[in-house]
């Protein structure tokens, strides 16, 4: 049976799984029905369901994406893990949340890829990558690790690449943006990451169960995680390893360690959202989860946004397809190509020849405060 | 003349003391106030004349508690003529209430009030930003909401004062040159994510020239080039808009050929704006009445602090 689970992407809870063989399957199961089975206690879903053996198998990530790769960053020792799709297009560059890894694209990757090409790396300390300190998560190092394996992948003539970065990810997206070191930067999607509402709220929550050890199955139902039976059996067995010395499955991010650097990573983040000057796009799980700056930059009509009900916190797991689509139609309609943003005339009007059309951006200046 | 008969005047006079006591009507009155308000706005143009002395107001989001002191600002209904350039609901705490006495207004001083449609009425935005929640909220089931729907597919796209200034919720659209087009377009329909209908609901003004890409994700901006153009073309003085926060609630845009009012002080309970509406006299003359959020009970302030639900 498995003792005392704790899930949560952001959580401190780094607990051991049953070191049988159905160690990650159980975990898949429970993630999942975690949220299904709302409500249930968790002894009795654990052992109703134990059961179902295929249902939440581990699956393989090939035929999602097309290929994998490692990235070796000259002048150091890190090696970064990348999944790659697609082969014309502007690049979809994919920053997963903390604890997660690049598998949870996946299942968008696989749909995103018919019109765009598809990166999805593994950010340090998560997935497949391996570095030379694993637990300095400060932004500064992720967003260097960023620009990083974009120099080394693309050298100095990068494709048009549009950063789209979940949770913490989205957080390394904005960060990375806004120092606006990549030239061919055409748009920027930010999935479900508002600064202080919402991390707050983690972090109480976090600590509340973790002072109550045996809460923690409780925690995993109640504090939401995936709700894709199939992008769980992809994603989840990456973001955990099996602890020899224990005998059990453990996280493959130690997020607990890190806590020094988890203010770094939202403070001051809608002011560096607003600022980036690229088209942009926040996607949130639920609405009002906008503090002041960001009410008004929307009010304004600086950003897109587009709130996806009925979904958790990882709408890119949650509902791929309707997640797929708004990448697409990002792109298309700020008219993102290979190259960059495309500038042309508006499909349907007139006399194109008397004006000027741009596309995207903030504008030159702005007196509409 | 206003075209209902007297006796129900009555019982409209009440209701409409009722709401403005933020107090909502029966599903059963918004039914039957609904169908009445279909019946007038029907009639209306996409372009609806209305004639100077006038007061336009933009964005109200629900914030009923700021509409009931921009009547005390701007004076009472009849008394003052108003024109509102849509964006009743969602958001604020009192879409229902807000929105209702609206219509009610419309439908017993159906030629001293014209109501014109913003974004935000509509079907799909109304699930996402509140509208939709209040109505299961406070009637239990979701036939309020779609009576007002249903109902908003009939509220006229823009207005023209005097022949002079071109009131509507957003901005302008490539695919529109003069103000006949719009009137041969059929407007009763949810807006669409696409065209002219769209664009008009959706655009902004912007600093660049020409048209561009709307960061929105729907309609374009457009720059002064534009403006003057169309301007021009139709022989008007002023576009009058609304649908963008603007800090001091007026904003004067491409050398005064366009302006954005915004009627909402501390949108979303939180912006710390101020707002405003625009007063045009029979002379044509401009001003600009700004004012705050109005004081009030059972309503959170977050302007300084993130909201307690959150931890």
């Amino acid at each position: 049976m498995v003792v005392g689970i704790g899930y949560g992407y952001e959580s401190k809870c780094q607990t051991c799984l049953d070191p049988n063989s159905n160690g990650i399957r159980n975990m898949i199961q429970i993630i999942v029905l975690g949220v299904i089975s709302h409500g249930k206690k968790a002894d009795s879903f654990i052992s109703e369901n134990i059961t179902s053996v295929h249902k939440y198998s581990p699956l393989e990530w090939l035929g999602y994406f097309d290929q994998e790769d490692d990235v070796s960053i000259p002048g150091s020792n890190d090696v970064f893990h990348v999944y790659m799709a697609g082969s014309e297009g502007p690049v979809v560059f994919c920053l997963h949340g903390g604890g997660y890894s690049g598998l949870s694209f996946a299942l968008s990757a696989s749909k995103i890829k018919e019109k765009a090409r598809v990166v999805a790396m593994d950010l340090r300390g998560h997935g497949k990558s391996s570095t030379e300190n694993d637990l300095c998560l400060s932004i500064e190092t992720l967003c260097n690790d960023v620009l990083a394996v974009l120099k080394t992948m693309y050298g100095d003539s990068p494709p048009a690449i549009v950063l789209v970065g979940h949770s913490m990810g989205g957080s390394v997206a904005i960060h990375v943006a806004a120092k606006k070191a990549i030239p061919s930067l055409a748009g920027m999607m930010v999935v479900d990451v508002v600064e202080v509402l919402l991390f707050s709220g983690r972090v109480v929550a976090m600590e509340r169960f973790y002072n109550r050890n045996s809460n923690l199955v409780e925690w995993s139902v109640k504090g939401g995680s995936l709700r894709n039976i199939e992008s769980a059996r992809l994603s989840i067995p990456s973001t955990l390893k099996y602890d020899d010395s224990k005998n059990c499955y453990i996280y493959r991010t130690q997020l607990e360690e890190t806590e020094q650097y988890w203010r770094g990573w939202y403070e001051g983040l809608s002011e560096k959202f607003l600022s980036c000057p690229v088209p942009k796009i926040l996607l949130l799980a639920g609405t009002d989860r906008l503090d002041r700056s960001l009410t008004i930059g929307q009010m304004q009509g600086k950003f897109q946004m587009v709130v996806v009900r009925h979904t958790g916190h990882a709408i890119q797991e949650d509902v791929p397809d309707e997640f797929a689509t708004l990448v697409l139609n990002f792109i298309s309609r700020n008219r993102i190509g290979p190259h960059g943003i495309e500038v042309g005339s508006l499909a349907y009007m007139k006399d194109t020849c008397c004006l000027q059309i741009y596309a995207g951006g903030e504008p030159a200046s702005n007196n509409w405060r | 003349m206003d075209p209902v008969p007297s006796k129900s005047n009555g019982h409209l006079d009440e209701q409409i003391s009722q709401l403005m006591q933020c107090k909502p009507l029966s599903e059963q009155e918004v039914r039957a106030l609904c169908e009445k308000a279909k019946e007038i706005l029907m009639e209306e143009s996409n372009v609806q004349p209305v004639k100077s002395p006038v007061t336009i107001c933009g964005d109200i989001h629900g914030q009923f508690h700021d509409l009931a002191e921009l009547f005390q600002i701007g004076g009472k209904c009849p008394d003052t003529n108003y024109l509102f350039m849509g964006d009743y609901v969602d958001r604020g705490y009192y879409s229902v209430e807000t929105v209702t006495l609206l219509v009610a207004l419309k439908v017993r001083y159906s030629q001293r009030i014209t109501i014109l449609r913003g974004n935000h009425e509509s079907r799909q935005i109304t699930q996402v930003y509140g509208f939709y929640d209040e109505c299961l909220r406070k009637y239990g089931n979701a036939n309020v909401w779609k009576i007002f729907t249903d109902l908003f597919d009939y509220f006229p796209l823009t207005a023209l004062v005097e022949s002079e200034i071109f009131c509507l919720h957003g901005g302008l659209s490539p695919s529109i040159e003069t103000l006949d087009n719009i009137r041969n377009f059929d407007r009763v329909q949810e807006v669409p994510h696409e065209g002219p209908m769209c664009d008009l609901l959706w655009s902004d003004p912007d600093d660049r020239c020409g048209w561009g890409i709307s960061p929105r994700g729907a309609g374009y901006t457009f720059g002064q080039d534009i403006s003057e153009q169309f301007n021009h073309t139709n022989n008007l003085n002023l576009i009058a808009r609304a649908h963008q926060l603007v800090m001091e609630g007026y904003n004067w845009g491409h050398e005064q050929k366009v302006v954005t009012i915004f009627s909402a002080p501390n949108y979303c309970y939180r912006c710390g704006n101020m707002a405003s509406i625009l007063e045009v006299d029979d002379c044509k003359g401009h001003t600009f009445i700004q004012f705050e959020p109005a004081p009030r009970r059972g309503e959170p302030d977050v302007t300084r602090r993130t909201p307690d639900y959150f931890l």
